[in-house]
Order: C-alpha cells, then sequence, then structure tokens
C-alpha cells in the first residue's frame, strides 16, 4: 500500500514537473504582459513532434530532438509575439490578443491534424524502456531525465529572474513600464524576450512530455488546460505559487488516477480552481497589488 | 453610438420596424427551404444565433469572455432531457428550469471570478467547459456516457380549440418554435443593450474604476450579463435535444465555445446584428465547404485571428467601410 | 463653552470626517495619520508634492482603497468598507488624475453613463421601452446636455471621448461626475494640462458649483487656482499632514513655503 502510495508520488512529480514548464511560461507572460496566449498549448504539441521527428531522423538521438523543440518553440514566441501581441498593444485590450490567440490554437491544431492525423504516435526515446528499480519502486530512465531537466530549467529560469540584471528588469516591467524603461531599458524588447523564453520553455516540455503522454495533435490542449488551472491556483504571474501549484495538481491527478478514477482528474482539478477563485482569489501566494487609480 | 444622433424616438421605431423585417424574414424561410435537410440546417442556423447573440451581450458589451457556452448548451439539453425522461416533467417545464439552471450555474461561476481580472473569468468558464464535458462524459449512470442518449421526442404537439394541431416533428413547425424564441431573445436583448443596462455593461467594458466612480457595481453587472449569456445557451441547448433526437457529450466539447465564439468575432461583437450575421455564415458556408475536410477549421482559426488583427468590428464594420466607399457622402451614423 | 467668548455662529456642519487614515502599498507610506473636516459648502483643497498622497488620500474618501487604519464619515455615515461604488449614492463623486474616460463612447454617452443612479425605470421596461422609458431618457438626456453646456463641451457631444483634446476631456470628467449629482465632488488636478483661459473657466465653474452647494475637493498644483477658491487647505508633505489652514496662513507658513510653495510664492 504505501509503496503505491509513494509510487504515485514518483509519478506525480513527474507529471507534475512538466505541467510546472508549461504553466511558467504561461505566467512569466502573464507577469510582464498581463495576457494570455492561447497558442502556447500547440507551441507544446509542436515542440513535440519536432523532438520526435529530429529524434527519429538522427536515429534515437533524442538530445538534438529536445534542441529542436527548444529552437522551435524559441521562434514560434517571437513570430506570435511579432505578429499578435505588438499589433495589439496599442488598442489597449485585455481580451483581443486572447481572442487572436484562440484563433491561433485552431488554426495550428487543425493544420496539425491534417498533416499528422489523429492516430497517437509512438514516441519511444532510448530512455522510456531503461527503468531504474528502488526496491519495489520503479522509474524510467525518461522519468528521471524529465523531472532533472524540468528542475534544471526551473532553477535557472528562477535564478535569472532573481539575480541577473535583465532578470530584474524582467520583473520591473511587470512592476512598471515606466520604471524599466528609467532603467534604460526597452520594454518591448524585454517583453520579446519574455515571449521567447516562455514558448522555448513550452517548446522543451513538449519534447519531455511527447513520450510520456499521448501524442497526437490535441497532446498540448489536454496540457494546457491544467497549466491554466495551476496558473491561476498558483496566482496569476506568480513563479513560486506556479511552481508549488504544478506539482499539487501532478500529485492530485496520479493519485486520482489510482484511488479514484482517471476520469475525474479534469474535474477535481477544475474544482481546486474554482476553490482557489472563491477562498484565496489571488493564488495560494497571494501578492496583493492594487491597481494604481 | 446610435443614442448620440438627434432622434432616439426615430431610433426606436427604426429599430421596431427590423423586428418585423426579421420576422417576416422568419416567417417566409420555409415557404423557400423545403427540403428537410436544409430545413434542419435553419433551426441549427436559429440556434447558433441565439448561442451567438448571448456570448455577444457579455463580451461586446460588459466585455467579459465566456468560454463556457458549450457546457451551458449542454446543460441546458441534457437537463432539460434527462428532466423529461428520468421524472417526467412535461417539455416546457424541463425547458424553463433547463434554462434557468444554466443561467444559474453562469452567475455562480462569475461570481468566484468577476472580482478579478477579465482573463480570470475566461480561463474559469474554460475550466467549467471541461468539467461539465467530463460530468456529461464520466457519470454513465445519468448521461449513459459516451453512448448517449437516444430517441429523444419532439416538444409536445400544440393544439389551440379551433385551430389546427402544431406538432413538432414537423420540421417547418419546429424550424418556427426555434426562430420564433430566438427572434424574441433577440428583440429583449436589443432592447436591453438600448436602454441604461447598455450604457452601464459598456462602460464596465470600458473601465470598470470609472464606472465604480459613477455608483455602477461591476461584479454585479458582469454577474447578470454572464447570466444571461449562458440562460441563452441552456435555452438553445433544451430546442437542441429533440431536433437532433440525440445527446452524446462530443457535441458539447470545448472546441464548440470556441465556433461560437468565431461567430461572434466574425460577424461583429458589440453588435447584436453582427454575431447574426457570424452564426448564419459559419453555419451555413461550412455545408458548401464540406469537401475541405479539416482545412474548414483551419479557415475559422485564421478568420478569427484576422478578424482581431485587421477587422475588430468583423462583417458589420466591413459593411460599414463598403457604404462609406460606395456612398461617400452618405449619412454618417 | 466660555460664557465670556464674544458669542460664535454656529460652526459649519462637516460633511465628511476622516480621522487618522493610514494607507501602506509595500514599504510606501502613502497615507499617514491624516484627519480631516470638511464642511459643507465649501472648498477644500489638498496640496503638496508630486508623491506627497493627495491622490491616494482621494482614493480613500471615495472608496477606490480601502484604508489600512482610520476612520471616515460621510454625513453622519460610516464610509469605512463601503465600496466605490455605493458611496456614490450617498453623493460623493469624483475625478481621476489619470483620465480615465470610456474612451470609444461618445462624449454624450460618458456623462449618461453618470446618471446610472438616477434612472426611473420599471424594470420592465428595460426588456420593452414603454413610455416611461422615453421619458427617463428624455429626461437624462437633457440633464447631460446641460451638463455639457456647462462644461462648454455641448458643440462636442457627438464625438467619441478619445478624440476630445486633453483639456476637454478633463472638463469631461467634471460632467460625468456631476451627472451622479454629488454633495461632495473630488477633483484631482483639473487644470493639469489646461491653458490660461481654460484655467480661469474652470475656476468660474467651480465657484459656481459652489455657489449650487456642492461641496468641493480640490487635488490641485496651480497655486492661483487654489488660493483663489479655497476655503481651507491641507498640506501633505511625504503621505502626512505639514500644515493645514486658511489660503493666507498657508501662504505665510514658513515650513509650507519651504517644502512646497518655494519661490514660486513669494
Ligand atoms: N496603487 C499603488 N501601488 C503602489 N504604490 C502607490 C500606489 N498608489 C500610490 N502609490 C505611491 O504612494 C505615494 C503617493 O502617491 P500619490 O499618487 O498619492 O501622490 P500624489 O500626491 O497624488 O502625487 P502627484 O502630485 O504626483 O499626483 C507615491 O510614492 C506612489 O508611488
Ligand atoms: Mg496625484
Amino acid at each position: 500500500m504505501s509503496s503505491i502510495v509513494l509510487q504515485q508520488a514518483i509519478n506525480g512529480i513527474v507529471v507534475g514537473s512538466l505541467y510546472v514548464l508549461v504553466a511558467l511560461g504561461l505566467t512569466l507572460i502573464y507577469g510582464v504582459l498581463v495576457q494570455i496566449n492561447f497558442a502556447h498549448a500547440d507551441i507544446v504539441t509542436l515542440g513535440a513532434f519536432a523532438a520526435y521527428g529530429v529524434t527519429h531522423l538522427l536515429s534515437g538521438n533524442y538530445l538534438a530532438g529536445i534542441a529542436a523543440a527548444l529552437g522551435l518553440g524559441a521562434a514560434l514566441g517571437w513570430l506570435i509575439n511579432a505578429g499578435i501581441f505588438v499589433p495589439l498593444r496599442e488598442r489597449g485590450s485585455e481580451l483581443l490578443p486572447l481572442i487572436a490567440t484562440i484563433g491561433v490554437s485552431i488554426m495550428l491544431q487543425n493544420a496539425m491534424l491534417a498533416l499528422l492525423g489523429p492516430i497517437p504516435y509512438a514516441f519511444d526515446t532510448p530512455y522510456s524502456n531503461q527503468v531504474i528499480r528502488l526496491g519495489t519502486l520503479f522509474l524510467t530512465v525518461q522519468n528521471v531525465l524529465i523531472i532533472l531537466v524540468s528542475g534544471v530549467s526551473i532553477a535557472l529560469l528562477y535564478g535569472f529572474m532573481k539575480f541577473t540584471f535583465l532578470g530584474k528588469a524582467l520583473r520591473a516591467v511587470s512592476q512598471d513600464r515606466e520604471t524599466a524603461g528609467l532603467m534604460g531599458i526597452n520594454p518591448g524588447h524585454l517583453i520579446m524576450l519574455t515571449f521567447v523564453i516562455a514558448s522555448a520553455l513550452a517548446g522543451l516540455s513538449g519534447a519531455m512530455l511527447g513520450p510520456v503522454l499521448v501524442l497526437t495533435p490535441f497532446a498540448g490542449t489536454s496540457v494546457i488546460v491544467k497549466a491554466f488551472a495551476i496558473v491561476i491556483i498558483g496566482g496569476f504571474g506568480n513563479v513560486e505559487g506556479t511552481i508549488l501549484a504544478g506539482l499539487l495538481v501532478g500529485l492530485i491527478e496520479s493519485y486520482t488516477t489510482q484511488f479514484l478514477d482517471p476520469g475525474l482528474i479534469d474535474i477535481v482539478v477544475f474544482a481546486l480552481l474554482l476553490l482557489t477563485l472563491a477562498v484565496r482569489p489571488t493564488g495560494l501566494i497571494a501578492e496583493r497589488r492594487e491597481e494604481n487609480v | 453610438m446610435s443614442k448620440t444622433s438627434p432622434n432616439a424616438a426615430a431610433q426606436s421605431r427604426e429599430r421596431r420596424v427590423w423586428y418585423l423585417i426579421a420576422a417576416v424574414i422568419v416567417a417566409a424561410l420555409p415557404l423557400f427551404v423545403t427540403d428537410s435537410y436544409w430545413r434542419t440546417n435553419l433551426i441549427v442556423c436559429a440556434l447558433n444565433i441565439l448561442l451567438a447573440i448571448g456570448l455577444d451581450f457579455v463580451l461586446g458589451y460588459a466585455g467579459q469572455l465566456n468560454l463556457g457556452q458549450s457546457a451551458f448548451y449542454g446543460l441546458g439539453a441534457y437537463s432539460s432531457t434527462l428532466l423529461v425522461l428520468k421524472l417526467g416533467l412535461p417539455f416546457w417545464a424541463a425547458f424553463a428550469i433547463g434554462t434557468l439552471m444554466a443561467g444559474a450555474a453562469g452567475a455562480l461561476l462569475s461570481f468566484f471570478a468577476v472580482r478579478l481580472r477579465g482573463h480570470y473569468l475566461a480561463i474559469a468558464s474554460l475550466g467549467f467547459a471541461v468539467i461539465i464535458y467530463q460530468i456529461l462524459l464520466n457519470w454513465i449512470s445519468l448521461t449513459q456516457g459516451p453512448l448517449g442518449i437516444y430517441g429523444i421526442a419532439p416538444p409536445p404537439t400544440v393544439a389551440f380549440p379551433g385551430l389546427p394541431q402544431i406538432a413538432f416533428g414537423d420540421l417547418r413547425n419546429l424550424f418556427y418554435l426555434t426562430a420564433g424564441f430566438t427572434l424574441i431573445v433577440y428583440v429583449l436583448l436589443d432592447q436591453m443593450v438600448h436602454s441604461p443596462i447598455g450604457e452601464t455593461l459598456t462602460a464596465i467594458r470600458e473601465d470598470e474604476v470609472s464606472a465604480a466612480s459613477l455608483g455602477i457595481d461591476g461584479p454585479k453587472w458582469k454577474a447578470f450579463a454572464f447570466a444571461v449569456s449562458s440562460a441563452a445557451a441552456g435555452a438553445a441547448g433544451c430546442f437542441y435535444a429533440p431536433l437532433v433526437g440525440t445527446l452524446v457529450p462530443d457535441a458539447f466539447f470545448v472546441s464548440e465555445s470556441f465556433m461560437i465564439l468565431a461567430m461572434v468575432i466574425v460577424g461583429g461583437m458589440g453588435t447584436l446584428v453582427g454575431p447574426v450575421f457570424g452564426a448564419v455564415l459559419l453555419t451555413i458556408l461550412p455545408e458548401f465547404l464540406r469537401s475541405l475536410g479539416d482545412m474548414r477549421l483551419i479557415i475559422y482559426g485564421a478568420s478569427v485571428t484576422l478578424a482581431v488583427l485587421f477587422m475588430p468590428g468583423g462583417i458589420v464594420e466591413a459593411f460599414h467601410l463598403l457604404r462609406h466607399r460606395l456612398f461617400p457622402e452618405g449619412e454618417m451614423r | 463653552m466660555n460664557p465670556a467668548a464674544p458669542k460664535q455662529a454656529d460652526p459649519p456642519t462637516p460633511l465628511l470626517e476622516a480621522h487618522r487614515l493610514c494607507k501602506n502599498f509595500g514599504g510606501v507610506r502613502a497615507v499617514q495619520d491624516i484627519s480631516l473636516t470638511i464642511s459643507a459648502g465649501t472648498v477644500f483643497a489638498i496640496i503638496g508634492p508630486n508623491g506627497a498622497g493627495k491622490s491616494t488620500l482621494l482614493n480613500l474618501l471615495s472608496g477606490v482603497y480601502q484604508p489600512d487604519a482610520g476612520e471616515i464619515r460621510f454625513a453622519g455615515l460610516d464610509l469605512v468598507g463601503l465600496p466605490a461604488h455605493r458611496r456614490v449614492r450617498h453623493g460623493l463623486a469624483r475625478t481621476f488624475q489619470k483620465i480615465r474616460l470610456f474612451k470609444q463612447l461618445s462624449v454624450l454617452e460618458n456623462v449618461l453613463a453618470g446618471y446610472h443612479t438616477r434612472h426611473s425605470i420599471p424594470p420592465l421596461q428595460y426588456l420593452l421601452h414603454g413610455a416611461a422609458f422615453r421619458a427617463d431618457a428624455r429626461r437624462c438626456r437633457a440633464g447631460a446636455l446641460d451638463l455639457l453646456e456647462f462644461v462648454g463641451l455641448a458643440h462636442r457631444a457627438a464625438v467619441p471621448a478619445g478624440s476630445l483634446a486633453y483639456g476637454e476631456q478633463r472638463l469631461l470628467e467634471i460632467a460625468r461626475a456631476l451627472a451622479t449629482s454629488p454633495r461632495l465632488l473630488m477633483v484631482d488636478e483639473p487644470a493639469a494640462g489646461l491653458n490660461g483661459a481654460e484655467v480661469a473657466a474652470l475656476l468660474r465653474r467651480i465657484a459656481n458649483l459652489r455657489e449650487r452647494g456642492v461641496t468641493i475637493v480640490l487635488v490641485e498644483h496651480n497655486m492661483d487656482l487654489v488660493m483663489t477658491l479655497a476655503d481651507r487647505i491641507l498640506v501633505m508633505d511625504y503621505g502626512e499632514r505639514l500644515f493645514e489652514g486658511a489660503p493666507g496662513e498657508v501662504q505665510a507658513h514658513p515650513e509650507v513655503i519651504a517644502a512646497y510653495l518655494g519661490a514660486e510664492a513669494l
């Protein structure tokens, strides 16, 4: 019994750290821009397919696949910011960019569906079948890799935000555009940087989750819906809260699968989301900010 | 925009003329469209218009994105059907309850999120759409899950003394019922948006802090708009079930919300006629594009993005621009 | 109390009283221990250097922020905890320093939105407009046009608010606030960005409002305007009260001159 609990904890952390990667991208963009890129999901999916394609072309070189996903993600982030968020900025609407990227998402998803079909792809990396046993527990090397890569990316990002000049500038923009201007930094460039980082993370998470989840054109969408929940539970724009909420949702998911019913996962996660909105609307780690009027 | 024209009374008269024209069109359509395939399409059109004007009321006026229309649609469809099947309620009672339930669910949902920025409500309603879909899929003892509910009867026949009976198994009568209902909802919404309620909602859309400084209770009015929007979707759902005769969860997947959003955006949000055009276009057009398959949805996605970027007023704006081109010195509206 | 003292007229009734208000933003003490009493029918000015906390004080009074500590009473009613929109019904109105008009709506529609609390329409007539609805619409429209006339914008009624010149936008904010029929009107830097003639017109309008019995709270950097209009002046610096008194006293106060008025007043 307790080994099941532990095993599910490991599974939960594996999935949760993937969710954190996806959600961090959303939260970064929200923190800086107070906007949502709905097509983030499809960057995840495209990252997964890019990794799949490159890994197969290079006969099993998964690391090259990961690099390709990172690059593709970054490029898409650049494109989406330049093509949609920049032109819409002066209109100052809260919802128009969200709606426009819903359009992009529909487009990308159905383009993938037309090209790649709905049948799941078997994405086996060289690490998928290597199993590590720890007593009664076991996990694949792929799982270890996921935890490692996610952990390192999260740590790097965290360090970048906290300790580098650019990272501090990013946080300054998220607090107040004008201050960032005073720091001698063009807010437009910073926003672009944020998009590129966030989308590269999305591509990366695609490459990591392709092998463990069902790889179809809808892979990203099923993840993004949970990522949104995580971002709200953690407090939109709050990095620490997102990490915490991501792991929490991962654990809830694996325990729900084990002890209740996999069909209930989304229901439980969104019940948690609604509960958060009702009890702590600003998220787990509350950061109350009053609009400067 | 219309309020500033010198004569509000004339405009209100003009509106009533348009209602009349719309009623004549509704009455005449089944005379020209006689085969059952296209009559079914017309009914679907009417339901989509109902869904789209409902969404536009909350999106175009109050400035809040409701991505849960698919769920409220499903809630109306399943609850009314189950009330008839399991509790033996008469259709019209089930219809009223189904509509109210969807509206109440919308109000409750918005109650959670309206104090925050609009994004929260958008995401919370998206989450709600996911939950409802999953519940429809997994609560097999109630909904029969993916197998679906079959053989749903049309609304009961109406008989007025001295008049021929009206049976809703007849597609023409079902069209009159759904289109008539949609027209009534349209008129009521149109009257509301051209009343101080419209002013209040647009004030919230433009600037909520400023609206509060005029005594406007933002959360309350947003919840109101949200409830109206979801009740309209619920009512559409109540009609959907007897039209199709079958209920499966996939009809109420989240992508349905995006379709309705596309109708509003392409038609032109912030006017009620816009979504009507959008709904008709996006319902009828695919019938001609069947051969394109998945390309169809790619075109929808692209049209949403392009409309937001280049023609935020949608078809209605395009129409105005065109009129200006053709009649440059024509009256300004 | 002292029978020997000369008999004084009853002190004017206080319309708004605040007691030891405090508001912090993170580490910034924006408003510290501010108390004030504003008599009905007067112009109460708040001055102070940039960042002194004037707008924050106004936001506390109007309900945009809730205070961390302190009390606010308006005509005897406890305002603390009451959200901004509820305060409007009791007769508080305001304008914003960073202009917050409904930019896409027309000038007239902006003012009409200010009638939100003053409609008298039977609920059913929102769904089907009838005679009462039309009477209400006529009344509000006429009132709104009067207000636009009052601020000199009647000729611009139909244009989108966002297309007005800066000074006109400030005037429109005042008209919109007046549409709520306030007993107390708080204006945050109404003269910012106005030219000399416009400031003179603004001065006349505020004096006119006071004559009509509207109490005014005026946050302003333009000293001519303040010294001409104000009955009392509160001087703030770093969130705290530096001094409070009549215009003459303020102009004579050495600390105020040093901290704020500077050479300009001499
Ligand atoms: N919402 C807010 N969040 C954080 N800090 C704020 C907020 N509002 C005001 N402040 C800070 O509080 C202090 C007082 O600001 P306030 O706007 O009240 O000053 P002010 O006297 O109106 O200045 P000005 O003359 O420039 O308008 C400033 O340091 C400001 O940065
Ligand atoms: Mg100020």
